[in-house]
């Protein structure tokens, strides 16, 4: 559709505008100092920075510039100015470009990776706009940072498309965050062992599969041959009526399925629906990505 | 139903074999699943390998294929291209004789009865037979009927199409002689069905098998209408059925136009009906012919002449040299009283006396004893109307021809000598003929002679007609004869009355004329000459140039000529003194024949034609095989039906009408007065109106409406046209105050009591009744309306306003009401303009115009532009009226 067709620039600027109707979001950064860079996280303890943490009276052996003399001249004491230490994290997104996410029903307006395409930039613009790094998770390619990091990655995206439904080997910073979205149909041991290179890095995150209404609900009627997307098996159903509920069966067994996998690898997992609006799913994967008060 | 299935036949019988092959259709249908319908669906993988849980069935429904089965036989047979009542044979062998009544009955349902003879020679053609025609009324050149010889079909056609019916009778007895001649076979008669048909029944009957066909309906026969004193008397002969029938007869003038219209009816089992026409004199004066409203046919036409039309009045004076002395002479008041209404003719008695002569009037002319007396006397008994003033002459010497005996002298009233006043005039009395003239305070009467006083017999007509105020009588009558004398005792002219110088006396004049016998009654025939026919009327009752063979024939016998090939019906004589000769003037009434014995009876256009419906099958075979397919997808869920409702909806939602909002469309409106054909002129005529300013002006109207004051709102509309029926309702409370609220905020009232100037006597009453209507209306004082008023400038520069009628005032406001911009709520008026603005489908003019012609009709209708105009734009020409003057002031 129409949105496929745009530039990177213009796609970047549109998940910009989605991005922008929700906070700035702080990924919670975890304390592993070699992923850390300088960022705008506060570390809640004193160090490089530009916020202001504390006043302390000066001791000997710290640097004289380092005197605040404004402070100091309000009372008889030499105070020092202290910043909170700020650092930033690398967070790693994909996004399944599979021919299988080309495709939607009558009942969507836009295809599964325009969705999902929409969805990563949004979160890479917040999470930009944070001060994080963003990278994809692809083989040969550098994290971005900054608000002009943005279009790079669309570019970037541009690229990707693979056929395995599942993120491809690529080395990675370890402690950094993931988030992984596409329709997650491939076979359950497939997406298992993606899960687990992940984990073992160790890396956390998110996994959100993008579902046409279509194949949530199976809406068609009457005898109708199936055919695959970019694929030669098909298949003839007399009745879809028949089978519609087998069907359902079968696709809530997948999600179960995933939804162990990411439960024993400490990540998260969710669904979003292409007719339901995307700031839904955003706000999920903000919700995710937000420090949780039970974790820390 | 069955026998037409019974009479279907194939014109390609063979293709029915192929219904044979319906059960291998069957076979390869079932065993044929449904196309599946294609889906790309990206989760694939979770589909393989299910299983259904109930399968759609691989087979066609039974259903379906029953519906399949049925398109495809529906198919064949259309291709068969059956043919539903093909048409019997003929019964019998040998040739086919067609006998048709071709006298004047025949006429009106003529070419019902050609198409019914085409197909009794179709029939006759594809059984390959040949054929021969016996019309039985004589023809034109007066031969008696004979048969045409045995000749082959196609030649017989052209003679058929040539045929016409004939405006005489039918002659059965030539008829029965010349099928003795006739070639025998099978009979096809069509029958008019009425005269002794016996012989000639037989006579059928005994040449072979009959088969008689009658025409739908009953023939009818338009009577010369009688003539009474006030109207016509339209009188149709039928012959007796079982149902009631309404018939319309049109009386119609020399020009085409239709004068009045009256509705017979025919009661079941009653063989004649009749009813009155009632017209003003001088309308009746114009009719040249009724027409009974339907098929032409020349039994539906009744010609009429001076008989029925014209009553001549003469005039005698005692002494001829001052009679017609201006203001003076008798004649001088009595001429210019009766010129606009009769035919006055002057001379000696025996001259006038010598030709008809419906009313003769004596003023002041002593009767000699003689055979000047005998002859008046005469005249008198034979129908004849005298009507006799007073004088000095008569005064002296009273005679005979009196409706009393005279007291010799007169009588003087008033005077320098006397004490008494001058007395005026008693009203008149109710069943008197003046009943209802209204009587004029400033007529006196000075001088009278006085009759000795008569006792009035109970039971005769009061001998008194006119009374002065001091009971002694004005005007006395007696009958004599047939006839009637009259005598008015002052004199014609201004010396012993003001009587003469009122418009009463017009009236009364016009009263006393229009209940005269008409010169038909009077049996002065000029009988020396022969009438030599001028023009006569064919088979269908239109005028045609007399035929050779027609023969002139004595006034005289004229009443009792039957019509015949020597004397068709039509006008006789110079163009001064036509006569018609009526094919009903012979004819009392109508015999119905009984049917051939033997014979199968039909009625013509009730046997069925012969019709093809192969592309009926096929059309229904076409609708199936939809059917089919909208069920095949929706089968296949393709179609769904809520979008196809939605979409018939969507086509068909445009379509439905919507009740129209009055305030979107400006129109102009009329009152309802539930009198249907008065309704029906203020709907014509404002449409007419209405695609007349459309035209001409810049204004758009709508159709126009019918309100009912007080349920309807009438301030959408601009004008309203209000005609007065004589009988009309008094309006309901809510009516005049929604009327007068109307009027108050600045509409217009156009009030038309259709019976003003020219039309005076058409609506009989809708004075009174707007008095009575009127009564609760504000209208505010009124003044004539003349061509300085906006009205007569606001489109068209007029000068006078003439509807349907003409001459008659009307009346506008008198003071200029500020508020409402001068305009005048209420114009009153008796022109009948709605009439005058009435177009029917065709745009014709269907009412015509009196005194006539296209200037009044176009007047009329700028009247009507400058009305709406008026109604639209109020006083904004007023400055018109001021031109002159800017100009002059201007130098110009």
């Amino acid at each position: 559709m129409s949105q496929t067709t745009l530039p990177p620039a213009a796609r970047a600027l549109e998940a910009q505008a989605l991005g922008a109707r929700l906070p700035a979001l702080l990924v919670e950064a975890t304390r592993v100092a070699n992923t850390v860079a300088q960022g705008v996280h506060g570390r809640r303890r004193v160090g490089q920075g530009d916020s202001f943490w504390q006043y302390r009276p000066f001791v000997t052996g710290d640097a004289p510039s380092r005197i605040d003399w404004r402070q100091s001249a309000r009372a008889d004491r030499v105070f020092i100015r202290e910043t909170e230490w700020e650092a930033a994290q690398t967070v790693c997104l994909w996004r399944d470009g599979g021919s299988t996410m080309r495709w939607h029903s009558k009942l969507a307006t836009a295809d599964k990776q325009n969705r999902a395409d929409q969805l990563l930039l949004a979160l890479a613009s917040l999470l930009l706009r944070g001060g994080e790094r963003v990278r994809l998770i692809a083989p040969g390619l550098r994290p971005v940072a900054g608000r002009a990091g943005l279009e790079t990655l669309a570019a970037q995206l541009d690229t990707q498309s693979d056929e395995t439904g599942v993120p491809p080997h690529a080395p990675m910073p370890r402690h950094a965050r993931a988030v992984l979205i596409g329709d997650m149909l491939a076979p359950l041991p497939d997406i298992h062992a993606a899960i687990s290179r992940l984990a073992s890095l160790p890396i956390r995150g998110h996994m959100l599969q993008v579902l046409d209404p279509a194949e949530l609900g199976l809406p068609y009627t009457g005898r109708v041959r199936f055919e695959g997307v970019g694929e030669q098996r098909h298949m003839l159903v007399p009745r879809v009526e028949g089978v519609r509920d087998a069907y359902a069966a079968r696709l809530l067994a997948q999600q179960n399925g995933i939804a162990a996998i990411c439960a024993a690898a400490g990540w998260g997992f969710s669904v979003h629906r292409t007719d339901h609006p995307p700031e839904a799913a955003l706000l999920g994967l903000y919700t995710a990505l937000a420090p949780s008060v039970g974790r820390r | 139903m069955l026998t037409s299935v019974l009479s279907t036949s194939f014109a390609a019988p063979w293709v029915l074999l192929a219904l044979a092959a319906l059960p291998l259709l069957w076979w390869l249908l079932r065993v044929t699943p449904p196309a599946p319908r294609r889906q790309v669906f990206p989760a694939i993988r979770l589909l393989l390998g299910l299983n259904a849980t109930a399968e759609t069935p691989s087979h066609t429904p039974v259903w379906l294929l029953a519906l399949r089965m049925l398109a495809a036989g529906l198919v064949i047979v259309g291709l068969a291209r059956p043919v539903l009542d093909a048409g019997r044979d003929l019964a019998g062998s040998g040739p086919l004789l067609l006998v048709i009544d071709d006298g004047w009955a025949a006429a009106p349902f003529w070419p019902m009865r050609m198409a019914a003879a085409q197909a009794a020679l179709d029939r006759a053609d594809q059984g390959g037979r040949q054929a021969a025609l016996l019309t039985t009324a004589p023809g034109a050149d007066t031969a008696p009927p004979t048969s045409t010889p045995l000749m082959p079909v196609a030649d017989l056609r052209t003679r058929l199409a040539a045929l016409r019916p004939k405006p005489w009778p039918t002659d059965r007895v030539a008829a029965t002689a010349a099928l003795r001649t006739a070639p025998v076979g099978s009979v096809v008669y069509l029958a008019d069905s009425i005269g002794n048909l016996d012989i000639f029944g037989q006579a059928l009957a005994e040449h072979g098998p009959v088969e008689e066909l009658r025409d739908p309906g009953a023939p009818l026969l338009l009577l010369p209408p009688q003539s009474l004193a006030d109207r016509l008397v339209a009188r149709v002969v039928s012959v007796p059925q079982s149902v009631e029938r309404e018939v319309a007869v049109l009386a119609q003038s020399g020009d085409g136009r239709t004068l009045a219209r009256v509705t017979l009816n025919i009661a079941p089992g009653a063989d004649h009906a009749e009813a009155a026409i009632v017209l003003p004199p001088e309308l009746r004066n114009r009719l040249t012919r009724l027409v009974v409203d339907g098929q032409p046919a020349i039994g539906h036409v009744a010609l009429l002449d001076e008989r029925w039309r014209r009553r001549p009045v003469g005039m005698v004076a005692g002494t001829s040299i001052s009679a017609e002395a201006p203001l003076t002479g008798p004649l001088f008041y009595l001429k210019r009283a009766l010129q606009p209404y009769a035919e006055l003719r002057e001379g000696d008695l025996k001259t006038l006396l010598s030709r008809e002569l419906s009313v003769l009037i004596l003023a002041d002319h002593v009767v000699a004893d003689g055979p000047e007396q005998a002859m008046l006397a005469d005249w008198v008994e034979k129908g004849g109307t005298l009507i006799r003033f007073a004088g000095p002459g008569m005064a002296e010497h009273p005679d005979a021809l009196l409706p009393g005996k005279l007291l010799g002298g007169d009588r003087q009233m008033g005077g320098s000598m006397s004490w008494t006043q001058p007395p005026g005039l008693a009203a008149f009395e109710a069943d008197g003929p003046f009943a209802g003239l209204s009587v004029p305070a400033e007529v006196r009467i000075t001088r009278q002679v006085l009759a000795t006083p008569v006792a009035s017999q109970p039971g005769a007509a009061n001998p008194v007609w006119a009374r002065l105020a001091d009971g002694t009588p004005l005007v006395t009558q007696a009958p004599r004869g047939s006839g009637r004398i009259v005598l008015f005792h002052v004199t014609a002219n201004a010396d012993w009355s003001d009587l003469p110088l009122s418009g009463l006396f017009v009236d009364m004049l016009r009263r006393l004329v229009a209940q005269a016998n008409g010169v038909a009654n009077s049996a002065v025939e000029a009988d020396a000459i022969p009438l030599a026919p001028a023009e006569t009327l064919d088979g269908f009752g239109q005028p045609t140039t007399p035929p050779s063979t027609a023969t002139a024939l004595r006034a005289s016998a004229l009443a009792t000529t039957p019509v015949s090939p020597r004397h068709p019906p039509g006008l006789y004589g110079p163009q001064s003194g036509r006569r018609a000769l009526n094919l009903g003037a012979g004819i009392r009434q109508l015999e119905a024949s009984a049917p051939v014995p033997g014979a199968r009876l039909e009625t013509i256009g009730e046997t069925a034609q012969a019709r093809p419906i192969a592309p009926l099958l096929m059309a229904a075979a076409l609708a199936l095989l939809a059917l089919d397919l909208l069920v095949s997808l929706r089968l296949r869920g393709l179609w769904r039906v809520p979008a196809s409702l939605l979409l018939i909806a969507a086509l068909t939602g445009p379509a439905m009408a919507q009740p129209e909002n009055p305030a979107l469309v400006t129109k102009l409106a009329y009152l309802i007065t539930d009198d249907a054909q008065v309704d029906g002129i203020a709907r014509a005529g404002l449409t007419g109106l209405s695609d007349y300013v459309n035209r001409r002006t810049n204004a758009a109207l709508g159709e126009p409406a019918g309100v009912r004051p007080g349920s309807d709102d009438l301030s959408f509309y601009p004008l309203l046209y209000w005609p007065i029926t004589p009988d009309a309702a008094q309006p309901s409370g809510e009516a005049i105050l929604a009327l007068n609220a109307y009027m108050a905020r600045g509409g217009i009232i156009l009030i038309d009591t259709r019976n003003g100037g020219s039309g005076q006597g058409f609506a009989a009453g809708a004075e009174q009744a707007l008095a009575r209507i009127g009564a609760g209306l504000a209208a505010p004082a009124l003044t004539p309306l003349t061509s300085s008023h906006v009205l007569a400038r606001s489109f068209y520069l007029l000068q006078d306003f003439p509807g349907r009628y003409a001459g008659d005032t009307v009346w506008v406001q008198r003071d200029e009401d500020r508020a409402n911009d001068s305009v005048s709520p209420v114009i009153i008026g008796g022109h009948d303009w709605a009439a005058a603005w009435a177009t029917d489908a065709q745009g014709h003019n269907p009412y015509a115009t009196l005194p006539g012609g296209a200037r009044q009709r176009v007047l009329a209708y700028r009247f009507g532009v400058n009305l709406v105009m008026y109604a639209l734009t109020g006083n904004y020409k007023g400055d018109q009226v001021h031109v002159p003057a800017l100009l002059e002031r201007l130098g110009q």
